[in-house]
């Protein structure tokens, strides 16, 4: 029994030491420095572009460790899609426009420390849209893995730089959306958001829809339609950047009952009223447009807002308006404010960031009381263009 | 515990072969240097390369297969820009112009080479002139056919392989597409303007679009016949077979000094590829010194039936110019007449070649027509007969007018040696009597 015990220590201490021999016979393969050379980041004041990428590291590599990425590699974008890079004045005017609008924004509510601890790594400028030739839709911006947000259409910022409405449509709502993404696929948000539309989403079809029929739905875009994470970003980045006007037309369309042309065909275009002229009934249905409105006084006196349609208000004919049934079953308005709500708390309570508080100082920064653009261009730029 | 022992005897043999093989060394270094330096170092290499001398360079860029290739020229500096120039259709188009216009622009942009897998030209930031290939916006529609191309553009690439550089000339090739290009460095002092103008001159003077087809003349003596060059799409076929069945079309770029096919085409046995424009305006393969493009022999040209030659009086010599002065006089002595033209066709119903001599009188215009057959003697001579014969008005004119008579007769009695401005396009024909070179006409397409 002895002798047993003795000979399987000795196996023991046998395989040890050939195992030792083994781990230790490659010791001359000892990892030698970084075959990667030596980046020098210092940026080069004969440089092209040496002001912008000083304002770039200051603030936001310096500050929030963000690369800002506004010479495209196609290595960074899906090589699917056919993208051009931004224009180098364009970039500039997004880098100012993106601090201003957004990053200090959210320095200023939410504290300095929120953005350097959940911000986005990398925010990637893109200067084309990216289509999706088979759907017809484009992408107007991307979250990747809570670390990269691609911003499209760059190239089209300069049609539009004193236009918040349509920055936020290609820019800021997007930045504002994919944060949201980030926030979330950090801290999820109540399960209790994704019940209120249950059965309501159409990730299939929900470019098809028209906005006044998903709003009385309770979504605030189409997009929002199309799936719970999507509205849960939606509802969030849209109500920061629309001001009360155009969040209130939301509500309205919400307030509506809708139909369609054609119930068949779900690409027919949805309308809220039929018009009578002259009290001669007409069925044929009168299809509206979104954003211009047209005022039409009830028989009753009740003023209606409407949009522009197919039949001329310069005739002086007496319109008289009948509403159309709102048969969906669901309060819309009803909806989109629970989930105002649900992202209210849970932002408060999961981040300590107050979404109105949010909302008014983008509103402060886009528009003045009268309603006139609150920044100049001209002076964000100097940020740039005055570096030494 | 015998079992026990087996394992582990085995468990020795089998350590101590791993660490045997463990650190056999048997793979050589092949390089001095390690993946990234090497990368880096030709990264470096490049941009020097991209920067010296001026940082000049003209690039033959196609954006795919289907479209011509379009002369950039590009200006690399230390600092990351580019100035980027060019005179194409699609510049025209970028700054509202019509589709048709080749419209000059020259913008400043952003440039770098990069490390992908290997050092790679990436033009970085958006210069309208150039990223118009790239983008993926609908491409207007030159024809009646629409087609959407949302989405995918002319799918042009804006980021270059950077392959082999050799004698002043880059080897790239689209990093996404594919498509192999060359750069070519040009002397820093050309003024970007003036050579992208002599770029579209010299496309001008290639293709005519009055000359319906030419030849790639091999060396076998075989001709292909090239049509639509004007289009620099060209629609290729053997001579001989049949067009429908047998044609293939190859697009092509015209440079600042000659012309090439995207890609190397092997025809009857012969490999060809890029062309230089010779001192007589036809094109000399460089690929083999000895394949040309022209639009065939001159008095083939001359003779075909379609054309319409007018005859430029002010640029006659010798006996014709003698006479055409004698016939102005006598033609102002009839009713003080005005010779407006003479125009030289094909009648395919007489099966001969007219001469009509343009007469005006007042709000009237008369056209005295003689007739004369033609033969091509040789390459480039050809000898006209007068019939003696012509319209009735001839017969009235060559009573009152009798130097009418004379040119028919002095052409007649003429071999003449045919030469052009340009051997590819071949519209102004200037006709020499071989045996007195003070006696010529110059005929106009």
């Amino acid at each position: 029994m002895i002798m047993k015990k003795i000979q399987y220590y000795i196996s023991a201490l046998l395989l040890v030491a050939v195992a030792a021999m083994s781990l230790s016979s490659c010791s001359e393969d000892k990892l030698g420095p970084t075959i990667f050379p030596d980046v020098d980041e210092t940026l080069d004041p004969s440089s092209y572009t040496y002001q912008l990428d000083k304002f770039l590291k200051q603030n936001y590599l310096d500050k929030y460790n963000l690369t800002f990425l506004y010479k495209m590699p196609d290595i960074s974008t899906n090589m699917n899609y056919n993208l051009v890079p931004a224009t180098y004045e364009n970039s500039i005017d997004l880098a100012v426009l993106c601090k201003y609008l957004w990053f200090d924004v959210y320095d200023k509510v939410a504290g300095e420390d929120f953005l350097k601890l959940y911000g986005p790594r990398i925010i990637l400028l893109v200067g084309s849209p990216a289509y999706n030739p088979t759907s017809g839709t484009e992408i107007v911006g991307l979250a990747e893995g809570g670390i990269k947000v691609s911003l499209f259409k760059v190239n089209e910022l300069s049609r539009f730089i004193n236009n918040p409405y349509m920055m936020n449509e290609y820019y800021f709502k997007t930045m504002h959306h994919e944060f949201a993404h980030i926030l979330h696929q950090t801290k999820t948000y109540p399960n209790e958001f994704n019940t209120i539309s249950i059965g309501h989403y159409d990730s299939n079809n929900w470019q098809d829809r028209s906005v006044g029929q998903v709003a009385s739905l309770g979504f605030v875009t189409t997009y929002a339609s199309s799936e719970f994470r999507e509205d849960f970003a939606e509802t969030i980045a849209n109500y920061i950047v629309l001001n009360d006007d155009e969040w209130n037309y939301i509500l309205d369309l919400a307030s509506r009952g809708w139909t369609s042309g054609d119930e068949d065909d779900v690409t027919s275009e949805f309308f809220c009223y039929y018009y009578y002229p002259n009290n001669d009934v007409t069925k044929d249905p009168v299809y509206i447009y979104d954003f211009e409105v047209y005022t039409v006084t009830d028989e009753d006196g009740t003023v209606h807002k409407y949009w522009r349609y197919n039949t001329d208000p310069a005739t002086g004919e007496r319109i008289i308006v009948y509403d159309v049934e709102d048969k969906d079953g669901i309060d819309g308005v009803e909806a989109i404010l629970q989930k105002v709500q649900i992202a209210r708390e849970w932002l408060k309570t999961a981040w300590n960031v107050d979404l109105d508080e949010l909302r008014q100082e983008v509103q402060r920064r886009q528009f003045t009381e009268d309603g006139r653009v609150a920044y100049d261009i001209n002076d964000l730029r100097k940020q740039v263009t005055e570096i030494q | 515990m015998k079992k026990f022992l087996n394992i582990s005897l085995l468990s020795l043999v089998a350590l101590s072969t791993l660490s045997l093989s463990s650190c056999k060394n048997e793979i050589d270094e092949i390089f001095d240097e390690d993946a990234v330096a090497r990368l880096d170092k030709a990264k470096n290499e490049y941009i020097d390369i991209l920067t010296s001398n001026g940082g000049k360079w003209q690039m033959e860029y196609y954006a795919n297969g289907d479209e011509p290739g379009y002369v950039y020229l590009m200006t690399f500096r230390k600092d990351g820009s580019v100035t980027i120039s060019g005179k194409n259709e699609w510049i025209g188009y970028v700054e509202g112009e019509s589709l048709k216009v080749p419209t000059y622009g020259s913008l400043t942009s952003l440039w770098d080479v990069i490390t992908d897998n290997g050092p790679v030209l990436s033009l970085n930031s958006y210069n309208k002139y150039f990223h118009v290939f790239a983008s993926p916006e609908d491409i207007p529609s030159m024809s009646e056919e629409d087609i959407d191309e949302t989405g995918y553009g002319h799918e042009g690439d804006y980021e270059f392989d950077l392959m082999k550089y050799s004698n002043d000339t880059l080897y790239i090739t689209g990093k996404k597409y594919g498509i192999d290009m060359i750069m070519t460095r040009v002397d820093a002092g050309v003024d970007d303007e003036v050579y992208m103008n002599e770029v579209v001159a010299m496309a001008d003077s290639f293709f005519n679009a009055k000359i319906p087809q030419v030849y790639i003349n091999l060396p076998n003596g075989i001709r292909w016949i090239v049509k639509d060059g004007a289009t620099s799409i060209l629609k290729m076929f053997r001579e001989g077979d049949d067009e429908i069945s047998t044609s293939e079309t190859h697009n092509v770029i015209i440079t600042h000094d000659g012309l090439s096919f995207m890609n190397p085409l092997t025809i009857d046995g012969y490999t060809i590829q890029s062309f230089i424009r010779q001192a007589d305006g036809s094109l000399l393969c460089r690929d083999d010194n000895e394949t040309t493009i022209t639009a065939g022999d001159l008095s083939d040209v001359i003779l075909i039936p379609s054309f319409i030659w007018k005859c430029d009086t002010t640029q006659f010599g010798g006996v014709f110019k003698e006479q055409v002065q004698s016939l102005r006089t006598e033609l102002n002595n009839y009713s003080k007449r005005k010779l407006s033209s003479i125009q030289v066709t094909f009648n395919s119903n007489l099966n001969v070649y007219t001469v009509d001599f343009a007469c005006v009188s007042g709000k009237n215009t008369f056209h005295p027509t003689f007739y004369m057959t033609a033969e091509a003697v040789n390459d480039n001579q050809v000898k006209f007969s007068y019939t003696g014969e012509g319209d009735a008005a001839s017969a009235i004119y060559a009573d009152r007018c009798p130097s009418m008579l004379s040119i028919m007769e002095t052409i007649s009695r003429t071999t003449f040696t045919l030469s052009a401005g340009s051997l590819l396009a071949p519209v102004d024909m200037k006709l020499t009597d071989s045996s007195n070179a003070s006696n010529y006409m110059l005929w106009r397409l």
